[in-house]
């Protein structure tokens, strides 16, 4: 569209007695124009686009010189220039009106049409309005339930009465561009909003010998009720494994940047090796200081594998489901804090519960089990049963299995999180590649742990054993120091009651240079009955073994 | 767990380490450790009685802690008991034979009551306030 030179005197004889007469060709004309403003083919466009040429029709068909619309920023109470017509300097010029205040801010704040006929004699804001030598106006409100979210104006270069035809065209045309205005809004924000969801869960889930996890993230299926659920695991330096499942207090991009601060600060805690019950309190306290005015619920569970055994703290979060190895189903509910967020001081419990090889547990957020005009007694029990049947099958992931068996409806009315970890018994041979970096030693010692008890080792057994394997992989990462993606090999067998680890890298066992490494070595002839190291290009193998006695 | 817990006892400075302690953790660990005698303490008790393992990176740092410390005229002092593992991997690699270690928390905290050189001699002084341990002619491993 081209732009205006200048204010051409708008010269109409129609327009000539001041006030419109309602000829059939004039109603006619009115007709189509109605019709040029309702055309569905708008909905199609970007925004942008719509609202340009949106406010071009109605120029056309009111016959005025300018059109804008203003949309209403309320964290800052002002209105703000949008789109324009024959007014484009106000969208250039980045023209703020206060709410209340000027033309357009009376419109906002009152919610409903104004006319100015003679613009020297009213109060305006915007020194646009005079400088274009506009002298008459007409506003009304754009409404999206009920709540003003802008203001349209048309203005005329010559003095004119607006009728009430004109308001209702330009009510008309308001609620037109209110529709628009509000659906590029819900689809920014869940554009946004899902974007941060994508960001903020984890990648990939851990691979741990002996454990499955499995986890779902399903956004609410329209509009903005997406974001604030989240699941989070951590493999601990400590050789535990850390879950998370929460869920912020409301929707969309102010949810989920809470989640994300409440994710890092998590992460953050559980760097420093805090125990789960002063993880809450701690995120608790954070989120109080931050005057955060969302709470959120989330449950933080810490599973020690060797000891198979689980802590685990809720705050106002729906319990876990254990489902027993023998497929009993049980909600763990032995201790309930309060929502995070919410009251300074609060004190979390944590609780612990035997998870033995064979057992599966489930976190969930609340869209998994609610529905509208049930009770949460009905959705536990519709999810006891589903978890059970879920526990025999074998077709996909145990969280997928659940999940289907639950939900049939689609779009989702909620969001819905869910994580899974089952523990299955570790063979006779087992074999880890792991990253060369020093975290993972924990996590190394903990499965031969559970390994080796699942062997029958002994309590001193175990310790001899796993201690050696830690040294000669704290041996092949620091070989591999510096290289980003070198890993190592563990690989153990058992034949009756003799275990075999066998440690591999593609480096030299590095005796030379390191005072440790020859402790390491001392270390490991001491506590077994054999090592070896075969040090061979392109790598170092060390293989060790011990006859298991159950001492 | 917090992998370090440092408290005070009759005027001692106790670090409990509950963590193991691996390639992982020991520089953090030994810097903590080093922070945590204060600038007036003789002594570091060291207690290792809830840490399952100790590999050659946790006791390198503890040779290299009691250097630190013995620069600073202060004595490391380390609290295994007899059940734990660590036991026999210490004098595997003589570690008893570098650095005092003691069985319980109050044999510690009576060796580093005691002057210097007074090693043999701690069993007779009973810390005030804290019950006499039994097991108190348990031999003493210092190299003092």
């Amino acid at each position: 569209m081209t732009q205006r030179a200048a204010p051409e005197p708008y010269a109409d004889e129609q327009r000539a007695g001041g006030q419109s007469t309602l000829v059939s060709s004039v109603s006619q004309s009115r007709r189509s124009h109605l019709l040029s403003i309702t055309d569905s083919a708008l909905g199609y466009m970007s925004l942008e686009d719509m609202l340009s040429e949106l406010l071009e029709r109605i120029r056309s068909a009111l016959e005025v010189d300018t059109a804008a619309v203003l949309l209403l920023d309320e964290d800052r109470g002002v209105l703000l220039a949008r789109a324009a017509r024959g007014l484009e300097e106000e969208v250039r010029q980045g023209v703020q009106v206060p709410l209340a205040r000027g033309f357009a801010g009376r419109v906002a704040a009152e919610a409903r049409p104004i006319v100015i006929e003679d613009l020297d004699h009213a109060e305006v804001v915007n020194p646009i309005l005079r400088q274009k030598g506009i002298r008459s106006m007409l506003g009304v409100p754009i409404h999206v339930e009920r709540r003003v979210i802008g203001v349209m104006h048309i203005g005329t270069f010559v003095p004119r009465s607006f009728d009430e035809d004109d308001v209702t065209l330009l009510q008309l045309a308001a609620d037109r561009a209110a529709h628009a205005i509000d659906n590029a809004r819900i689809s920014e924000q869940r554009a946004v909003t899902e974007i941060m969801q994508r960001t903020l869960l984890p990648d990939a889930l851990p691979e741990i010998p002996g454990l499955r996890f499995s986890a779902k993230y399903l956004p609410a299926g329209s509009g903005i009720k997406v974001g604030g659920d989240w699941y989070d695991v951590v493999q601990l330096t400590n050789g535990r494994v850390a879950f998370v499942i929460g869920d912020v207090v409301g929707r969309g991009v102010l949810a989920a940047s809470v989640m994300a601060e409440i994710r890092t600060a998590l992460r953050a805690y559980m760097a420093l090796g805090h125990e789960p019950a002063q993880l809450v309190t701690m995120l608790n306290e954070l989120l109080v200081s931050m005057g955060r005015s969302r709470g959120a619920t989330l449950c933080i569970l810490e599973l020690d594998p060797e000891a198979e055994e689980l802590e685990a703290v809720t705050a106002g979060h729906l319990p876990p489901l254990l489902v027993e190895p023998d497929g009993e189903a049980l909600l763990l509910e032995q201790a309930h804090g309060l929502p995070v967020g919410v009251r300074t001081g609060h004190d979390y419990q944590a609780f612990r519960h035997p998870f033995p090889t064979g057992s599966r547990l489930l976190l969930y957020t609340d869209g998994l089990i609610e529905r509208r005009g049930e009770s949460i007694d009905d959705g536990f029990q519709r999810l006891t049963v589903a978890a059970q049947a879920a526990a025999r099958g074998t077709d996909s992931s145990f969280a997928d299995r659940v999940y289907r068996a639950l939900i049939d409806e689609t779009p989702l009315p909620d969001d819905i999180a869910l994580l899974s970890i089952e523990s299955v018994a570790l063979e006779d041979q087992l074999e880890m590649t792991l990253a060369a970096r020093p975290n993972v030693l924990g996590g190394l010692r903990n499965t031969l742990g559970r390994w080796l008890r699942a062997a029958g080792a002994g309590e001193s057994e175990l310790f001899d054993v796993t201690l050696s394997a830690s040294e000669a992989a704290t041996n092949a990462i620091e070989h591999a120091y510096g290289a980003r993606e070198a890993t190592f090999t563990v690989r153990c067998e058992r034949h009756g009651q003799d275990v075999t680890v066998a440690v591999s890298d593609d480096g030299r066992w590095r005796t030379a240079r390191h005072q440790r490494g020859g402790r390491g070595l001392h270390i490991m002839r001491s506590l077994l009955d054999s090592v070896t190291v075969e040090s061979d290009r392109p790598g170092t193998v060390v293989t060790m073994t011990k006859r298991l006695t159950g001492q | 767990m917090t992998p370090l817990e440092l408290e005070r006892i009759d005027g001692v400075p106790v670090a409990h380490v509950s963590e193991d302690v691996d390639a992982a953790n020991a520089v953090t660990a030994e810097r903590q450790l080093a922070d945590g005698l204060g600038p007036d303490a003789s002594s570091l008790v060291v207690d290792l009685s809830d840490t399952r393992y100790l590999d050659s990176a946790g006791i390198d740092m503890l040779l290299r802690l009691s250097d630190r410390l013995a620069d600073r005229r202060a004595k490391l002092i380390l609290v295994i008991p007899d059940s734990s593992q660590l036991k026999r991997l210490v004098s595997i690699v003589g570690l008893d034979k570098a650095i005092a270690i003691h069985p319980t928390l109050a044999q510690a905290l009576r060796r580093a009551a005691a002057p210097p050189g007074a090693a043999e001699a701690v069993g007779d002084t009973p810390t005030p306030g804290r019950p006499t341990t039994p097991g108190r002619g348990a031999p003493l491993h210092s190299t003092e």
